[in-house]
């Protein structure tokens, strides 16, 4: 990705995820700084581990995403 | 029912030109309310195929999934096949979500860039599962007039990628029609135009000078007229060109020569221009067109409503009957 863009899976109105069982896996998060991988749980403090930067980008799902062509 | 006295009259198509994508034909003896019909049927009745349902597995492009999703849509397919094919959601073969022949046609696009130079994905990278449905222009007969001639080989342009970047998806292309999403319509342009029958006052314009002569041809926004060499006589050169904007009538009115020409529109004939898309051919569009009328009046005719009002409507009954 270009980074940047808060990816929620979900695409907006008629598009969503296709149901499919994943493996639960810690959720990772590229730093805005210096591009090194976070992972964060819930009520970490949204920092970089590496470099303290508090901008740290959620990557795009790698599920495959369905929307309608219109 | 007694005819003589019915509506009926039996139109008659002349074809002028006609190319894959581009038809030019008169209708005569029928009136505006067919041609018209005829016209917004082409435009949102013919069904087609595009593609309606993506699953993107990879976007690092530039352009968002759903960006590049309304962009497949909008790519013209081969639509030969659409005719005989169900809509999804009268398909009772399948969930109206995969693989079904019935009613869907597979793409699927896999690219990734891996040079320096950027990457064009273009309609051509798209992998039909049917080899009868692809995007128009990657079977090369799209010939078009010179120098686009090679930039048509590309194929129609999706998103470019720079090194590192990819693009993988599923879609799936379905039947549809205008009315629902423009992106099945198979018209790029459907006009129609009455017949215009030009009368010259031949008398009157002897009384005009070679300089008003011109000045008065000129005054036409289009070629409609001209100035034969010769005779030095004004003559029509082009009636269909002539646009009905009334400008010769207001210059002979000005230069006080009223009456010099006289326009009149024959309301019962009409001139058509058809252009395709490429997704079916233009004689293709204006005959399933006609097709999809006749159903539409049958769906009239057949109705118990229709047969009721019989009574009351005897006349137009009997117009009904007659066909188109």
């Amino acid at each position: 990705m270009g980074g940047g863009t808060d990816q929620t899976g979900d695409g907006a109105g008629t598009a969503g995820l296709i149901p499919e069982p994943v493996p639960l896996e810690p959720v990772t998060y590229t730093c805005g700084d210096c591009g090194t991988d976070n992972s964060l749980k819930p009520g970490d403090v949204i920092q970089c581990r590496e470099c303290g930067y508090r901008i740290l980008y959620k990557k795009r799902t790698r599920r495959i995403v369905q929307y309608e062509a219109r | 029912m007694d005819m003589s006295s019915s509506y009926q009259r039996v139109p008659s198509v002349r074809i002028r030109e006609m190319k894959d994508d581009f038809l030019k034909f008169e209708l005569r003896d029928t009136d505006a309310s067919i041609a018209n019909a005829l016209r917004r049927i082409m435009i949102a009745e013919v069904p087609t195929l595009a593609i309606d349902l993506v699953e993107i597995e990879a976007n690092s492009s530039v352009l968002n999934d759903e960006f590049i999703a309304h962009r497949l849509g909008l790519i013209p397919l081969k639509s030969e096949k659409a005719v005989n094919m169900l809509l999804s959601r009268d398909c009772n073969a399948c969930d109206g979500d995969g693989r079904c022949d019935f009613c869907s046609v597979e793409f699927t696009l896999d690219v990734k860039c891996t040079t320096d130079q950027t990457l064009d994905v273009t309609s051509q990278d798209l992998r039909s599962s049917d080899l009868s449905v692809v995007p128009v222009d990657s079977l090369g007969q799209n010939t078009g007039s010179m120098g686009d001639a090679a930039l048509e080989q590309r194929g129609i342009l999706i998103v470019k990628l720079r090194r590192g970047q990819e693009l993988k998806l599923r879609a799936i292309a379905r039947k549809g029609i205008g009315k629902d999403h423009a992106k099945w319509s198979p018209a790029a342009t459907v006009t129609f135009q009455y017949e215009p029958e030009i009368h010259l006052n031949e008398t009157l314009l002897e009384t005009l000078t070679l300089d008003q002569k011109r000045e008065w041809v000129e005054s036409s926004p289009t070629k409609v007229f001209d100035i034969d060499q010769v005779t030095q006589q004004v003559v029509v050169v082009d009636p269909e060109a002539y646009a009905y904007d009334e400008e010769v009538i207001k210059k002979a009115d000005a230069m006080g020569k009223p009456g010099l020409v006289e326009i009149i529109s024959r309301e019962d004939s009409f001139i058509f221009t058809v252009e395709s898309t490429g997704a079916i051919k233009a004689a293709d569009m204006f005959l399933n067109a006609i097709n999809i009328l006749r159903q539409k009046l049958d769906g009239v005719r057949l109705s118990f409503d229709t047969q009721e009002a019989d009574d009351q409507f005897g006349e137009l009954g009997a117009h009904m009957r007659g066909g188109l």
